[in-house]
């Protein structure tokens, strides 16, 4: 075995909170598996890695993304199967890393599937292999410890729930600290060897301590009222479950422990809790049901500006999981951008209702409103097995293209055209002894052949169709609407989406963007699209179904979801019907087509005509008017079912 | 078989930047790559093939699959760690420094390696056969259009990047090897963007524009219409700089060892990263490993301010905090500001 020899643990600077999650999962698996996010660059790899060295003689097993289902839990053992003609298993990752620690970089890229593998044997400290003419299980013990950079994208309560502990990394300000962190880059780059030993005393001290922690780990006790107050802490904290009270019981006897004692002091469950607690908090259904109550609260008061960042704050913090970092970003970005002051200033001139009632002049380019809350984009009910299964993937297409990402094998339904090799193999390794020799070790017969089942990781395709009429240009409208759009935009990029952009004003609806990965063009399509003219509702529906049909004979994988956004307020005529009838009679095409689709209701005017949704209706479309929306921060799309009307 | 001449990087009319990014990652392949951005017909294929005649030799330990360096332990495979271990002579060989091309249309299997299958049915034993990352160890590993390359690619590019090592748990194998390489990628904005992660993992980038300048213009024209009337001709004019240019790399790579940088430009490197909001300490460390690397290209053993201005329009442009898509750029006079106090 190699002996470590990377970047020491103790040469770390700073980061005290990351390297104290560490020791805690060290001490104590019953922690439950570690997650650590972070900026990129702000040494998380570099800092978990190190923790091998002090790992007390464990070792960290890297799983990669690229890993294929039979290497992660198990299969057939080749050489011993051929040798001995009987069937043998060959332990897969999980098995190899029992006892030590399994190691995932950006484990938020991981696929779902296997990352449900990894955490469900984790949690149950079993591996059950049914597969192959295989049936093994075995015991197995590891602890996960995985990163990411939450700007890739996520996971969904349910998988964050499942991490015992959560740690994100601080951004260093301090010059003199970071000319430190270049100082020892750059010594350690030129001699690791003897940067390695500089630090030894330090490494050699940690080990001490985590050695002791240990030893006396097993002798730490919890008095009564510390389980009272664990189970307090994790109420107040509106944690679902009961998961948060072990996590965080167990947490507190390491810290206890590392500390050199064998009871568990109050200050333990708050160190703990740090870890334990943030990344669940407010998940209970009680949290959710309040939540609920208070839209509904809201959703009665006239609309003040104060109300409404008010309710919009709050909502903020219960509707979990928001991670700490994802509410500093913006914390910062409101505070530190100077644009975002003045447009602050601007947009309490706009809510003057003078201005609100009067329509904009023609063709004006209203800015972004870049403090629109961030918005979730789900797509519910879809056909696919892992939507359903509500695993946070949009849509993970089985490809039937010899490209994505091999992730197993399976016997060929017709014609084996794209052929899993490995797995062939394996199928025919038992049999040899019967097979009539070819001058190979190994006779393949037809029946052995295994087709490779790929995966491509593609998002959806949504086309947002845009009014950008007059009627939509009062000002402040258009900068919530392009703000909410770059909110799903944002969306859309971190789950690899594609995008189209549509726009209908005047007389005419005018495709901007067709579909593309690039996200980037779709939002400066999006800041430049200027507003004026009447309403062709009707135009860019159809238009919107045309794109789609399109878009959608050229990647047959994926199903275009539309999002309309609109007031509704159909006033150009073209031909002889009456444009909102128009408007009606386009939506219903589009419920024919079961196109999944989504309004987006922008009307605020005193006189609510409720046009937008009446032609959801007509479209089998959800509605949702732009401030719940805001409230809510979560754009639900639901199948469109023909005939549910 | 005679090799096909490759257009001489010094005759690349221009485009300094780029190369200047290209022959700093060959004096330090640690500082992390480049990526070059630009509309096509800028040259930027044409510069990164030119590189392979400018490489330096490697010492490698013989018969290594993946040209493990002898001197650095650290690094090595599983098998020069255990002839190593085992106290057995590691036989040296030298090579060349090699431009490994990685195609957008490659599958993973090709890129992190695979089952030998034709091992696997003559004999019946398991055996890895290396792929494109076990060739780009130590070798600088070239991504045309890298922006159209498949989401599992870069996560696997990422995964190797992150630590030099690839990991292979697939299709029956687990197997890890060193793969340490200088990642070159060139793209163009217009076709879509590249993801934040990957880009980050660039040590420096560049932009290139086509020249406007129209007597340049007409040199590139120039030289195009020469190298392609007799390319050998054509080379041979060229020898004279491409060997000064090679001879100067060698000489640097030398020097850089010894080139040092004080501790006041280590607290402007840092307060530049703060000022600019940059993600994370890469851009701080980069900063003053190019400057490092532009000192001793320039034959001087003591990085200077203005090697570090140098330097940070390599490393900056693309390392500043921003959200997707939102649109930031570097500010200069702040940059200036701090370095000039």
């Amino acid at each position: 075995m190699k002996k470590f020899e990377g970047y020491p643990f103790a040469a770390v600077v700073g980061q005290e909170k990351v390297k104290k999650a560490l020791l805690l999962v060290l001490v104590n698996s019953r922690c439950g598996s570690l997650l650590i996010g972070g900026r990129r660059g702000t040494a998380k790899s570099v800092t978990a890695r190190g923790a091998e060295e002090v790992a007390q003689g464990r070792r960290f097993f890297t799983l990669p993304l690229s890993i294929t289902e039979d290497m992660l839990l198990g299969s057939l053992d080749l050489e011993r199967t051929l040798q001995k003609g009987v069937r043998a298993f060959a332990p897969g990752l999980l098995s190899r890393a029992d006892g030590n620690i399994l190691y995932v970089d950006d484990i938020n890229l991981l696929r779902r599937e296997v990352l449900a593998a990894v955490q469900t044997v984790h949690a149950a400290g079993v591996n059950t292999v049914e597969r192959e003419g295989l049936s093994h299980r075995e015991e197995i013990s590891f602890t996960l410890i995985g990163t990411m950079d939450p700007a890739e994208g996520t996971f969904p309560g349910t998988v964050l729930d499942r991490f015992g502990l959560y740690v994100e990394t601080e951004d260093m300000t301090d010059v003199k600290q970071r000319a430190e962190v270049i100082r020892r880059a750059l010594s350690f780059a030129g001699d690791p060897g003897a940067f390695r030993k500089k630090f030894a005393k330090e490494t050699a001290e940690l080990q001490r301590q985590l050695e002791r922690a240990q030893q006396l780990l097993p002798r730490v006790e919890v008095p009564e009222a510390m389980l009272e107050l664990t189970a307090q802490m994790c109420a107040r904290a509106l944690c679902a479950g009961h998961r948060a009270e072990l996590y965080l019981l167990e947490a507190g006897k390491a810290a206890a422990a590392l500390a050199g004692r064998t009871f568990v002091l109050p200050a333990d469950l708050d160190e703990a809790a740090l870890f334990v607690l943030p990344h669940r908090m407010g998940r209970s259904p009680q949290a959710q049901q309040q939540l609920q109550e208070e839209n509904d609260d809201s959703k009665e008061e006239e609309e003040k500006p104060e109300n409404r960042s008010e309710t919009q704050k709050e909502n903020e913090e219960e509707s979990a999981p928001q991670l700490p970092s994802q509410n500093k970003n913006r914390e910062a970005d409101g505070s530190k951008d100077k644009e975002d002051n003045e447009n602050e200033e601007e947009k309490e001139k706009e809510e003057d209702p003078h201005s609100q009632e009067s329509p904009a002049p023609a063709d004006e380019t209203a800015a972004p409103d870049k403090n629109f809350p961030p918005l979730q984009l789900l797509v519910a009910a879809g056909r696919s097995r892992q939507e359903r299964r509500g695993s946070g993937k949009r849509s993970l297409t089985r490809t039937s293209l010899k490209q994505g990402r091999y992730v197993r094998a399976e016997l060929p339904g017709g014609e084996a055209d794209d052929i899993a090799l490995d797995a062939t193999i394996r199928a025919a390794a038992p049999w040899q002894r019967w097979r009539e020799p070819q001058g190979c070790a190994l006779t393949v017969w037809q029946s052995d052949l295994r087709q490779k089942v790929r995966e491509q990781r593609i998002g959806n395709t949504f086309l947002f169709a845009v009014d950008a009429s007059g009627s939509m240009g009062a000002w402040e409208r258009m900068r919530a609407v392009k703000g909410a759009v770059l909110q799903l935009l944002r969306e859309a990029y971190q789950k690899r989406d594609r995008v189209g952009l549509l726009a209908f004003r005047r007389d005419r609806a005018e495709v901007l963007l067709p579909f593309t990965h690039s996200i980037e063009l779709a939002q400066k399509a999006l800041v430049r699209l200027p507003t004026g003219g009447k309403t062709p509702l009707a135009e860019g529906l159809t238009a919107a179904l045309t794109m789609i049909a399109q878009g959608n004979k050229a990647q047959k994988e994926q199903e275009p979801v539309l999002i309309l956004v609109t007031d509704g307020r159909a006033n150009a005529r073209s031909g002889a019907t009456e444009p909102v009838a128009a408007a009606l009679k386009a939506a219903e095409r589009i419920r024919r087509a079961k196109i999944k689709a989504a309004v987006i209701d922008t009307e605020r005017d005193f006189i609510k005509l409720g046009i937008a949704q009446k032609v959801a209706a007509a479209m089998g479309a959800s509605y949702h008017p732009l401030r719940k929306l805001s409230q809510e921060g979560v754009l639900r799309i639901v199948e469109n079912l023909e005939g549910e009307l | 078989m005679k090799r096909k001449a490759v257009y001489p990087f010094t005759a690349i009319v221009g485009q300094e930047a780029m190369k200047l990014a290209l022959i700093l990652n060959v004096i330090d392949p640690s500082l992390g790559g480049v990526l070059i951005k630009g509309e096509k017909g800028t040259a930027k294929s044409t510069a990164v093939r030119a590189l392979a005649e400018l490489l330096p030799a490697l010492t490698a330990v013989h018969g290594c699959r993946f040209r493990c360096d002898p001197a650095v332990p650290e690094h090595f495979c599983d098998d020069c760690a255990a002839l190593a271990a085992a106290g057995q002579p590691l036989p040296e060989e030298k090579m060349k420094m090699r431009v490994v091309e990685l195609p957008v249309s490659a599958t993973e299997d090709r890129v992190v390696g695979t089952l030998d299958i034709e091992h696997a049915i003559k004999h019946g034993e398991k055996k890895f056969e290396p792929g494109l990352l076990a060739e780009a160890n130590r070798n600088i590993l070239y991504v045309d259009e890298i922006n159209l390359l498949d989401d599992h690619v870069v996560d696997v590019l990422l995964d190797a990047a992150a630590m030099g090592v690839n990991t292979v748990e697939r299709e029956g194998v687990s197997y890890s090897h060193p793969a340490r390489f200088v990642l070159v990628g060139t793209m163009n904005p217009e076709e879509g963007d590249i993801r934040p992660q990957l880009l980050d993992r660039f040590g420096l980038s560049v932009t290139v524009t086509g020249e406007h300048e129209p007597s340049q213009r007409v040199e590139v024209i120039k030289r195009r219409l020469a190298y392609e009337e007799d390319p050998d001709a054509f080379c041979r004019r060229w020898e004279k700089e491409q060997t000064q240019l090679a001879e100067r790399i060698m000489a640097a790579r030398q020097l850089l060892p010894r080139t040092e940088t004080d501790d006041e430009l280590l607290l402007k490197a840092a307060e530049v990263a703060v000022a600019l909001q940059v993600d994370g300490h890469r851009a701080d460390i980069t900063l003053i490993k190019t400057a490092l690397t532009v000192a001793a290209f320039e034959g001087r053993t003591q990085a200077t301010k203005e090697d570090v201005k140098r330097a940070a329009a390599l490393v900056l442009p693309h390392r500043l905090r921003r959200l997707p898509f939102e649109e930031k750029t570097v500010d200069w006079d702040k940059v200036k500001e701090i370095l000039d106090a």
